[in-house]
């Protein structure tokens, strides 16, 4: 109750006490005045009448003029205290007695004055003619004052004071009384409404108490808890489904695949609307019905019976499926009462209350969802409008889901480009760094290649001693080569040199053999064993590759294999022949170990340049080039590791099945040849030098010039002479005029002299597809006599000889 | 009575003073006896039998010597007494006395006091005296000087025995006698 406002019951009690009070002021004023007017008039009566009798009694004292008599007449005043004085004048006129005796006969008026009683001030005054038989003998004048009446009204005031007193005491103990009887049941409704809103208990009712107005009232409140109770109950209703909705479409908005949303859907369906079965089903609009995609848990007993398991199809006739695939949402509220075929097997698994949602994005629908209960009439349109709008959040967020999952498959794409991009462009940078270093090595080393052949073919003085040790310079260099060939030829797909038919087997012993120090002995030296297991296949099919560049994977692989078998364990090497279902035929080499394997990180990058586990013992180009040799082979590699679990390498060789002639490989023996007339040209006066020596050797004869101007200034010269040469060969890479232009300027002068292009660049040039129409052939640096002699068969022999 | 001319200054001037100091000239002894009788037939009741006639005169009697001289018939001059004018009667002495209200037998007839008493008892007559000895203890009312004062006397047994009814207003300021007799 606020402050300012009075409680129910001082009201009551002020109204009653106020009008208890001036009803009773105004009565006792009323009977105050009429008191007032009742005394002044029985004074005068009593004045009249006391005058009177004294005066018949002073009748004889004044008739016989005896005075004496007469003041004990007017002593008879003395009975009447208020009688103030009197006086009994003669026939004259003249005073004749007074009363008291003691008063001065000057207190009295000269002459009495008129008869008659009036009141003067604050005095009664009676005059009385005083006559005995009609004859007037004197004149009574008495005065009165008015204290009596003052006293008596003084009286009755205080009376009536007492009585409104009691009065309103005894009308506050029956208001008390009375009005607890009316408060009493307000406070209580008050007490009830009080109770209500602070427990929110609309259950609560108040009772009547017989009253007509507050029964009214209690009735009216009650119908208002009523009412308050139903909203109440339709408003928790409300707000659960929509907790409900909230927590669903929560819950499907962080999953991304259709079957996980819909399992959500139907399970929260299934607990808390709660439904007695739950479906999602699938629109195939190829053949005109709806599949069931998901089905809830508690729903799965039922599906079987209702030949709605996942997967079943139900043909869309044009019952409420028709219409729910057209957008609208189908209500039946008594299955048994439909006629049709998919509504029938519900009302047949006593499924009586069926609600068909569609699924629709953008008016298109895909979907529907079906809810079901027992009891007839079980949903409310309250509840329809929560599965349409579920519906709507289910279908925006499986379409959601569906773009989530074209979008995640692009990223995958785009990613899976991006790397292979990035290693492309990786292996494409490494290969020009490579180019550029080769080109000078094999400058270098070209030399000294050519006269260790040179001496092995030309020289029959040499012991054998010697010539085994130019053999193992040529390989040597030869081998340095073709390293210097791989490194830089990491990226190119496709090896246009020979490919020979591979003794996989042999190459593996082989390896096994050169590396037998790093799997056996330097681990034993350490304490640490790594036991061998081969387990070959015994056939494989036929696979076309580089025997050097096979081994050298190998190598590699082994290398990798022991590496990561720090504290020793096996080494296993296995070859077998498979065959796909596609009846693709493969040669498979697998290099295993039981080590420390590999995190998926250190999987995926392991191929990757520079990218190595070893620190400053690796260099990051094993695998790099094993996978640049595989790449080469059109062969793949594949890695299976996991950490702790070890790693397999495993190499995967097309079955070589187009048996060709071997066409792009160079004869190995060359018949000896007629001597051609040739021009060397390249800046290097080293590598000229060398070619001199080797190709005169041959039988030939040379002329070189040391740049490019100098060797079409001398091919030029020799036009139209016996010196006229038969063939050209320089180098590409020169000062101011290179080989492209040498070639150019050549072939202007003799379109039908063979060129042949010396180049560090070697195969690169051939990749590019730009070698100039004026080149013949091209040979890579350091040229090997075989190739040399090859080419110059090839080409002398197609033109012009001496 | 007559004054002697040489006090009539005296007179005159003691005149003045009471003039001056009562503003009317002091009532002579007389003049205050006929006003009493007069005032009697005002406080004494008759019998209905005491008038001949409702017509009949209230009568006041005067036996012997008039003391009041005209005073009488001064104040009674148009004056009635219930409907009864009055009447002044005078009786010498031995007449019969005839029917009167009021009978006043003056100092003068002492002698003769107890007889007129004597004739007039049983009537219905108040009979009044100014001799205040012996002889007039049966008359009704006796009028006597006292201290400049004139006082009555009352004899209740001799008004009863004349049936008359004599007020208690009157009986107040009296001398009651007779009383006891009875």
């Amino acid at each position: 109750m606020s402050a300012g406002s009075t409680p129910l019951r001082s009201r009551l009690s002020a109204i009653t006490l106020i009008t208890t009070g001036v009803a009773m002021l105004v009565t006792t004023v009323l009977f105050l005045a009429g008191e007032v007017v009742a005394v002044r008039r029985s004074s005068l009566q009593e004045l009249r009448i006391l005058s009177e009798v004294v005066a018949s009694n002073s009748t004889a004292a004044l008739a016989f003029d005896n005075p004496e008599d007469a003041r004990a007449v007017l002593k008879a005043f003395k009975a009447d205290p208020h009688i103030v004085a009197a006086g009994l004048y003669d026939e004259q006129g003249r005073l004749f007695v007074h009363y008291p005796d003691n008063a001065s006969a000057g207190s009295m008026p000269a002459a009495p004055g008129p008869a008659g009683y009036r009141f003067d001030g604050s005095s009664l005054i009676g005059i009385t003619i005083v006559s005995e038989v009609q004859r007037p003998l004197g004149t009574l004048y008495v005065r009165s004052d008015m204290s009596a009446i003052y006293d008596r009204l003084v009286f009755y005031a205080l009376v009536a004071a007492a009585v409104i007193a009691l009065a309103m005491l005894a009308a506050w103990f029956i208001a008390r009384r009375m009005q607890r009887q009316l408060s009493a049941p307000i406070l209580e409704l008050a007490a009830t409404a009080r109770e209500v809103s602070d427990r929110h208990d609309y259950r609560v009712r108040a009772t009547p108490v017989g009253i007509n107005e507050l029964d009214d009232l209690t009735h009216a409140f009650n119908h208002m808890l009523g009412e308050t109770e139903q909203n109440e109950r339709r408003m928790s209703a409300q707000m659960s489904r929509l907790a409900l909705l909230q927590q669903i479409t929560h819950s499907i908005g962080s999953r991304h695949d259709l079957n996980s949303i819909f399992q959500v859907v139907l399970r929260s369906l299934e607990e808390h609307l709660p439904i007695d079965f739950g479906c999602v089903c699938l629109h195939d609009a190829a053949n005109s019905t709806v599949t069931v995609e998901s089905v809830g848990t508690a729903s799965a007993a039922l599906c079987e019976s209702l030949g709605l398991a996942i997967g079943a199809s139900v043909p869309i006739g044009h019952n409420g499926l028709y219409r729910a695939m057209n957008g609208t949402l189908i209500s039946e509220l008594d299955t048994g009462l439909v006629d049709a075929p998919f509504t029938r097997r519900f009302a047949k698994a006593g499924l009586y209350s069926l609600v068909i949602s569609p699924l629709a994005v953008e008016s298109s629908v895909f979907g529907v969802l079906i809810a079901v209960r027992r009891a007839k009439q079980a949903f409310s349109s309250a509840d329809c409008e929560f599965l349409k709008q579920l519906s709507e959040h289910v279908a925006l967020a499986s379409h959601q889901a569906q773009l989530y999952g074209a979008l995640q498959r692009t990223y995958d794409d785009l990613r899976q480009s991006q790397q292979t991009v990035m290693q492309t462009e990786r292996l494409r940078a490494l290969g020009e760094m490579a180019s550029g270093i080769a080109h000078d090595i094999n400058n270098s080393i070209s030399p000294v290649g050519l006269y260790a052949e040179l001496l092995m073919s030309n020289e029959p003085q040499i012991s054998e001693a010697g010539r085994s040790r130019l053999a193992t310079i040529r390989r040597a260099i030869e081998d340095v080569a073709g390293t210097i060939e791989r490194m830089r030829e990491f990226y190119r797909p496709r090896e246009a040199r020979a490919f020979t038919t591979l003794d996989i087997h042999a190459a593996i012993e082989q390896v096994l053999q050169l590396t037998e120090p790093r799997w056996r002995a330097l681990p034993q030296e350490r304490g640490i064993v790594i036991e061998l297991r081969k387990d070959l296949a015994k056939a494989l099919p036929a696979v076309m590759g580089d025997e050097v560049e096979l081994r050298d994977a190998l190598t590699n692989l082994v290398f990798n294999a022991v590496d990561a078998m720090p504290e020793g364990g096996v080494l296993t090497v296995r070859t077998r022949a498979f065959e796909d279902e596609t009846g693709v035929r493969t040669a498979q080499i697998e290099v295993a170990d039981s080590g420390i394997g590999m995190d998926e990180e250190t999987r995926r990058r392991c191929i990757e340049p520079f990218f190595t586990t070893k620190g400053q013992r690796g260099t990051g180009l094993g695998l790099a080039s094993v996978y640049g040799m595989l790449q080469r082979h059109d062969a793949r590699l594949e890695v299976d590791s996991a950490p702790g679990k070890g790693t397999t390498m495993r190499m995967v060789f097309p079955a070589f099945v187009d048996a060709t002639e071997n066409s792009g490989s160079y004869r190995t023996s060359q018949a000896p040849m007629r001597p051609l007339r040739i021009l060397v040209i390249d800046d290097d006066p080293i590598l000229i030098r060398s070619m001199r020596d080797v190709l005169e050797a041959d039988g030939h004869l040379l002329e070189t010039s040391l740049g490019g101007q100098a060797g079409i200034d001398a091919f030029a010269s020799s036009r139209g002479t016996e010196r006229e040469f038969a063939l050209v060969i320089t180098d590409l890479g020169m000062p101011r005029v290179d080989g492209r232009k040498v070639a150019a300027a050549i072939k202007m002068m003799s379109p039908s002299t063979p060129i042949i292009l010396l180049t560090g660049w070697g195969q690169r040039l051939l990749d590019e597809k730009d070698i100039p129409a004026n080149i013949d052939r091209v040979l890579s640096k350091p040229p090997r006599l075989a190739q040399l002699r090859a080419a110059l068969a090839d080409l002398a022999g197609s033109t012009w000889s001496i | 009575m007559p004054f002697p001319l040489r006090r009539l200054p005296c007179f005159l001037v003691l005149a003045l003073c009471c003039a001056i100091a009562w503003s009317a000239p002091p009532a002579t002894e007389y003049q205050v006896k006929a006003a009493y009788l007069f005032n009697f037939g005002q406080f004494v009741e008759w019998p209905a039998g005491a008038y001949g006639s409702t017509t009949a005169p209230f009568v006041i009697g005067i036996v012997g010597d008039d003391p009041f001289g005209s005073m009488l018939d001064d104040i009674v001059r148009g004056e009635s007494i219930g409907g009864h004018p009055l009447t002044i009667q005078r009786f010498e002495a031995g007449d019969e006395i005839t029917a009167c209200n009021i009978l006043f037998i003056g100092r003068g007839e002492a002698s003769r006091l107890e007889r007129i008493l004597q004739a007039v008892r049983g009537r219905n007559i108040l009979t009044v005296t100014d001799s205040t000895g012996e002889e007039g203890r049966e008359a009704i009312i006796v009028l006597r000087t006292e201290s400049n004062r004139i006082r009555m006397r009352i004899n209740i047994a001799a008004a009863r025995a004349n049936n008359l009814v004599i007020s208690s207003k009157l009986l107040r300021p009296a001398e009651i006698v007779g009383e006891t007799g009875t």
